[in-house]
């Protein structure tokens, strides 16, 4: 026994160490973790006060944009809310007060990404292969030339 | 934006798991690998391996220390990545492994001290001043170096090796468990996945040391072990046969079932993966390293020994190469498919630069040898006065041992 004194050492630095992971442990798991599932729990309510709501839905536009709006509701594109190529409302309206210029997507990839021609849309969707579909270079706001988003009929 | 052909649905089209979620099966399999290899010395006593068998598990630790940066790389919040040390879950995979990283570092750790323990004493003994204080705190002040104490060293890394063979198979059949578990992925769901993954570690790590040996050994002007070179040539070709057996098993059930994903399957792997899979993994990296070790290993007495050792490294390489594009087939097949499974995504490129880019990984595969050259700066691999791959090992005591697991061994041993 008296030559395994070093097992013995390395066996008490082992025990140390699960130990200090241990005891650390209690204090780095968060108190709410496992309530609810594998993650803490005081993070729903804590995400819900810090963040306010980005997105306000088309109705929010109303108000100030009334023209755009009756255009859009008569056109096709009557259920696509405006913050899918507009930003979210907070970017551009807080507290009622207009704090900076709306951003808008214009890009081709931006219509892309529900009209390309994609077997697994639905076949009355109107749809097209996007290479065939414009005739001048496929980029920037290409589509944007002949479509108005808010009526894209032609 | 990526192309598609066939009936995908719109939303299953993107790659999520990039080139980063390739390197850490790649990485770890090096772990496992290199842990067996040693593993086949300390435990299994095949006294072939004496000369590699302390560079193996230098080789292991090295990759396992950046085992989990291309995890950390790819995650959002490589900040919050400790976590999973410290909060165990029990109902996910991914979740375990906090729990067998931790546990098989702190064995190959101990292990590590204890194969090394006569060097750290040499050293703490030798030394002065900061180095002396270094080298003693690593002995854990205990210069024991008795005979009685060196057999108590043995014991201790053949119980650790023993438990450590095990934990390295658990920690990188686990990774295959997370694509095995995947019920909406045919290419993925399979429980065959874990045993494929583990094997082709076992591919990757002695291919890795295979070469490692022979480079080592000429730029520190040692006579490369013409034994050692045929075992790890026989061991390899033993775990390439079955790799590939299980690699093409798990296809042709697919194919001969014809089941509902084999219509999707087949045209991935003759479309999407044609080069990566057929070309590459089946053909220049499973079968041509399939004939050259069969060479090695059925004609290794006609072979003069520089044409058997080139012959190895020549097929090690192609092997390397064969169990990377397994880990992309995998990872990166698994997402051209589109849940329908009617539809293809266009194949998929990694970035250059950036987080999990191209160069990202070429460092990651970098940087585990850049360890071992540390480790053998301080704890040397090939220590100067004692024959290679570990003086204490051969001991009285071990040799008893290993005599009765060597009998045990020689059932399965190939060839």
């Amino acid at each position: 026994m008296e030559h395994a004194r070093h097992v013995f050492r390395v066996v008490l630095v082992v025990i140390v160490g699960l130990a200090a992971i241990l005891i650390g442990r209690g204090f780095l798991v968060p108190k709410s973790h496992g309530i609810f599932g594998a993650y803490r729990a005081d993070n729903v309510a804590e995400q819900m006060k810090a963040r306010l709501p980005a997105h306000q839905g088309a109705a929010s536009c109303t108000p100030c944009h009334k023209g755009k709006a009756e255009t859009r509701a008569a056109g096709s594109h009557k259920t696509v809310s405006c913050e899918v190529c507009h930003a979210p409302l907070l970017r551009h309206v807080a507290e009622g007060k207009v704090t900076g210029p709306m951003p808008v997507d214009k890009a081709f990839t931006a219509c892309a990404r529900c009209h390309r021609k994609i077997q697994g849309r639905p076949e009355k969707f109107p749809q097209v292969v996007l290479e065939q579909h414009v005739t001048t270079k496929l980029e920037g706001a290409v589509c944007l030339e002949c479509h108005d988003p808010h009526s894209p009929k032609l | 934006m990526p192309e598609i052909t066939g009936y995908a649905f719109p939303n299953d089209i993107h790659i999520h798991w990039s080139l980063m979620i390739v390197m850490y099966p790649y990485i770890t399999g090096f772990v496992a690998g290199a842990f067996i290899v040693s593993a086949l010395f300390h435990v299994f006593g095949r006294e072939e391996f004496r000369p590699v068998a302390r560079l193996a598990m230098a080789t292991s630790l090295c990759f396992m220390a950046v085992a989990t940066l291309p995890l950390n790389l790819h995650l959002g919040h490589p900040e919050r990545s400790w976590l999973v040390m410290v909060t165990p879950n029990l109902s996910s995979a991914m979740a375990g492994f906090g729990m067998l990283y931790s546990g098989y570092l702190l064995i190959l750790v101990l292990e590590v001290w204890f194969v090394w323990r006569q060097e750290i004493i040499k050293y703490a003994r030798q030394s002065r001043g900061l180095k002396r204080t270094f080298y003693a705190a690593l002995a854990l002040g205990t210069y024991d170096q008795s005979p009685e104490a060196v057999a108590v060293d043995h014991r201790a890394a053949t119980l650790l090796a023993a438990i450590g063979l095990p934990g390295a198979c658990m920690l990188h059949g686990y990774v295959g468990f997370i694509f095995g578990g995947i019920k909406a992925n045919p290419w993925w769901s399979t429980p065959l996945m874990p045993v494929i993954f583990l094997l082709s570690a076992a591919v990757s790590g002695i291919a890795l040391l295979s070469i490692l040996y022979q480079v080592v050994a000429k730029l520190n002007r040692r006579v490369i072990e013409g034994r050692t070179v045929a075992a790890l040539a026989r061991w390899l070709w033993f775990f390439l046969i079955l790799t590939i057996t299980l690699e093409l098993l798990e296809i042709i059930m697919l194919a001969y079932e014809k089941s509902e994903a084999w219509h999707i399957i087949s045209q991935l792997l003759t479309t999407r993966l044609e080069f990566s899979f057929i070309t590459i993994q089946m053909v220049v990296g499973g079968l041509i390293p399939l004939i050259l070790l069969g060479v090695v290993v059925l004609m290794d007495k006609y072979l003069h020994e520089r044409i058997r050792n080139t012959l190895c490294i020549a097929s090690s390489i192609l092997l390397l190469i064969q169990v990377f594009s397994m880990r992309w087939n995998i990872v990166i097949g698994g997402q051209l498919l589109s849940k329908s499974f009617r539809g293809l995504r266009s194949p998929y490129s990694p970035e250059v630069f950036g987080r999990e880019g191209v160069l990202m990984a070429i460092v990651l595969v970098i940087l585990p040898f850049v360890l071992l050259w540390l480790f053998n700066r301080v704890l040397p691999i090939f220590g100067d006065d004692l024959p290679a791959g570990g003086a204490h090992h051969g001991d009285p005591p071990r040799a008893a041992a290993g005599a009765a697991a060597g009998a045990a061994v020689a059932e399965v041993e190939p060839a």
